[in-house]
């Protein structure tokens, strides 16, 4: 259990978005700096972790991979209670991918905490002569409905580390600026917040589980 | 919530020489297995026996006995049924000639490493050639030698090796048992053996003989053959004690091959019906899904990668998923058809179905295979429809079962897992969604299959629990060493890669050890 206290902040964020897109290749990316041209469907859920230092800080992503079936919504669904992050994965050579991002988005609405972030990619940005959708058209929808957004690769890696390292440090601002208005007790998270957050001198709550 | 009690075992209760000595071709005429209701009558007749399930944990490998007369239970019904029209309403298909044109047949001398488990004990050998061979030549299996008609590949190289007689299999996939080379052991050529190696033999073509002596019967008893599958079914009589086991091939020989011929044309029907028109008219949403999955099944495996293979997968998919639309395709149901698939495969080669080249058999080989696949499948899905329907019911409800079971086995483990926040959903979830097949080798679920289909219908939702309980248990020592990440971590990717039979029977009987105990107690759960 070593590795319990080796961060300051533990943020546990969610892969949503159709099958087949690509989210499981960008958790590898992110985590393993892995590609995998042969890999299998994501059965439920499947999970990894990364750290980064963030204005110092050491942050800890603990990402939950969802399976993109439809029949899988009722499973997946309840890992969206607690995550303070999503990154919503469409396929930019799909278009009925970026067409259900609103579908995704109601999905967050309903079952996920309304102080989410929410990370709009566009993966699959080498195939750029099968674009089928524009990256205008992809941002001005993100700026509308309040998210941030991104085109990515987990092929060629590009802007994957940039997609991760926007949305913790989103959420990392929020976090610590709440964590000021509350600074008379550190140690416990902010209460009557849903946002998790879990300084590391409270080495209970740092539990994965605290957050599922 | 308290448990709710899972169904009834439908196999309890048992009268093998009624249930399975007597059959008439009645009783098969009426089975057309056209929609999953007439598949599970057929069942509820073809699948009881019953097991003695004896509480004493001293036998180290328990065989379950056949019991006669004992209570008799019905079979739990299954979820959902599809009102399908009768099969009458198609027009008869003819037999289509085999397509001669296109394929080879390339025989070699086996070098593959098919074996019966344990063969890492197994010595080296030097084949005739002077390969090296590691692990346990299988004197089972026959050598092709040259023929007319054939092309003999170049000594040493590994080969896709298509057996001769591919058209007597195909008509009579009894077939496969009535060229076995008697007493030939390919082995014999000077070199010592040892004595385990050869003591290990003698158990397994023991075994084997009775094996063949129990499916050869005119009328094969369902019970024998199962209490002799329960501990593996030997490689090459896979691929006919399966569709008895399964109740796809009838128990009476004289009407195996009619029966055989007229399911496979009922499912060309159905694939002709299900793609009559063009794509814009299938199911968008299931063959969507479906042509995502296809090439992500076994991805890498060279079988599974070619392109008639992957024709074959989406064919038996789909006709399975409009069948069936209280679930549709769901995501892993791809990986169940591949077992079916490369056991049937293995009856027309003679080498490793993973590295063979379909396009070396002949098209009406392949639609049998393809048709065998579709129907075993749909028999095993019948048994666990309800992991698949809407809010995956049977999937919540064995994983509630295996976390009250998980706390009887091992309290301790169970105890840890709790304090780290680790739910049994995390993990488990995909262990009853995929029967365990992305934690462990196809090779290995296949002999895990073996024993599941001996076991009966309701083996993969209910003996499976036992399986996954103990498959846990195992890694207890570890799992108690982590925290939350740790363990699902590690849970995600266990380390079985090695494993052989052996392990697997070791599972196996540990997984019936714990079924002995706490499957009877219902009452102790979900207090």
């Amino acid at each position: 259990m070593a590795d319990q206290s080796n961060f300051d902040f533990l943020f546990k964020v969610v892969l949503i978005g159709d099958s087949g897109v690509g989210k499981s290749n960008l958790l590898s990316r992110f985590t393993r700096n892995e590609f995998n041209l042969e890999s299998k469907s994501t059965i439920g859920v499947e999970f990894a972790t990364r750290s980064l230092a963030i204005d110092g800080k050491t942050v800890k992503a603990q990402i939950w991979d969802t399976a993109g079936q439809e029949r899988y919504r009722a499973i997946t669904s309840a890992y969206y209670r607690g995550a303070v992050g999503a990154l919503l994965v469409y396929d930019i050579s799909k278009h009925a991918t970026y067409t259900n991002v609103t579908r995704w988005l109601k999905e967050l609405r309903d079952h996920a905490d309304s102080n989410i972030v929410i990370m709009l990619v566009g993966n699959k940005s080498d195939l750029k002569h099968l674009r089928a959708v524009p990256t205008d058209e992809a941002k001005s929808f993100a700026a509308e409905n309040g998210l941030s957004f991104i085109e990515t690769s987990a092929l060629d890696a590009s802007n994957v580390e940039s997609a991760f390292q926007t949305i913790l440090t989103d959420i990392y601002r929020i976090v610590s600026s709440k964590s000021l208005e509350q600074s008379s007790d550190p140690i416990k998270p902010s209460t009557g917040d849903s946002i998790l957050v879990t300084p590391s001198v409270d080495p209970q709550a740092n539990q994965g589980g605290k957050c599922c | 919530m308290s448990a709710r009690p899972p169904p009834a075992r439908p196999h309890i209760g048992l009268n093998p020489s009624n249930r399975f000595g007597g059959y008439s071709s009645s009783d098969w005429a009426e089975d057309d297995a056209w929609d999953s209701g007439s598949d599970e009558e057929a069942s509820g007749s073809g699948w009881r026996t019953t097991h003695s399930r004896s509480t004493s944990s001293t036998a180290p490998k328990p065989v379950p006995k056949p019991q006669q007369n004992s209570s008799s239970s019905t079979l739990a019904s299954s979820y959902t049924h599809v009102n399908a029209p009768s099969p009458s309403s198609y027009p008869p298909r003819p037999e289509q000639p085999p397509t001669k044109q296109g394929w080879t047949i390339i025989t070699n001398a086996r070098e593959d490493g098919r074996d019966e488990g344990k063969q890492i004990e197994a010595a080296q050998y030097i084949d005739h050639d002077g390969d090296l061979i590691v692990g346990d030549l299988d004197p089972d299996e026959p050598v092709v030698k040259g023929h007319n008609n054939t092309q003999v590949a170049k000594p040493g190289r590994r080969q896709c090796v298509v057996r001769e007689d591919v058209d007597d299999i195909v008509q009579d996939p009894l077939h496969v048992i009535r060229r076995i080379p008697s007493e030939s052991d390919p082995q014999n050529d000077g070199l010592e053996v040892s004595e385990k190696v050869l003591r290990e033999r003698s158990i397994r073509l023991n075994r084997r003989q009775r094996f063949l002596e129990c499916i050869t019967n005119e009328d094969v008893s369902m019970a024998q053959l199962r209490k002799l599958s329960w501990n593996g079914v030997p490689d090459d009589l896979r691929s006919v004690a399966w569709p008895l086991l399964l109740g796809y091939l009838p128990l009476p020989a004289h009407l195996r091959i009619s029966t055989l011929a007229r399911k496979r044309s009922e499912y060309l029907s159905l694939v002709e019906l299900a793609f009559a028109r063009n794509r814009d008219a299938l199911d968008q949403q299931i063959w969507h899904q479906i042509e995502i999955d296809v090439p992500r099944t076994r991805p890498g495996v060279p079988l599974w990668m070619h392109a008639s293979t992957q024709k074959s997968l989406e064919r038996i998919l789909y006709v399975w998923a409009i069948r069936h639309p209280a679930s549709g395709y769901v995501q892993g149901i791809n990986d169940l058809v591949t077992p079916f698939y490369q056991v049937f495969l293995s009856a027309f080669i003679d080498s490793d179905p993973e590295e063979f080249n379909p396009a070396l058999l002949p098209t009406e080989v392949l639609n049998a295979v393809e048709a065998d696949s579709f129907w075993c499948l749909s028999r095993l899905l019948d048994g666990i429809q309800d992991n698949y329907i809407a809010g995956q019911p049977g999937i919540h409800r064995s994983v509630k079962r295996m976390t009250e079971l998980v706390a009887r086995i091992d309290p301790s483990l169970s105890a840890h897992l709790e304090a780290e926040n680790v739910e049994f959903m995390q993990f488990a979830f995909r262990w009853m969604n995929c029967l365990l097949m992305r934690e462990i080798s196809v090779k290995n679920t296949i002999r895990m299959w073996d024993t599941y289909l001996a076991e009966g219908p309701d083996a993969f939702s209910q003996f499976h629990l036992y399986v996954c309980s103990a498959f846990l248990v195992q890694w207890s020592k570890k799992l108690k060493e982590m925290d939350f990440q740790g363990i699902i971590m590690f849970l995600q990717s266990l380390p079985t890669q090695n494993w052989t039979d052996y392990e697997i029977e070791l599972l196996l009987s540990e997984a019936f050890v714990h079924y002995s105990t706490w499957h009877n107690a219902q009452s102790h759960f979900g207090k």
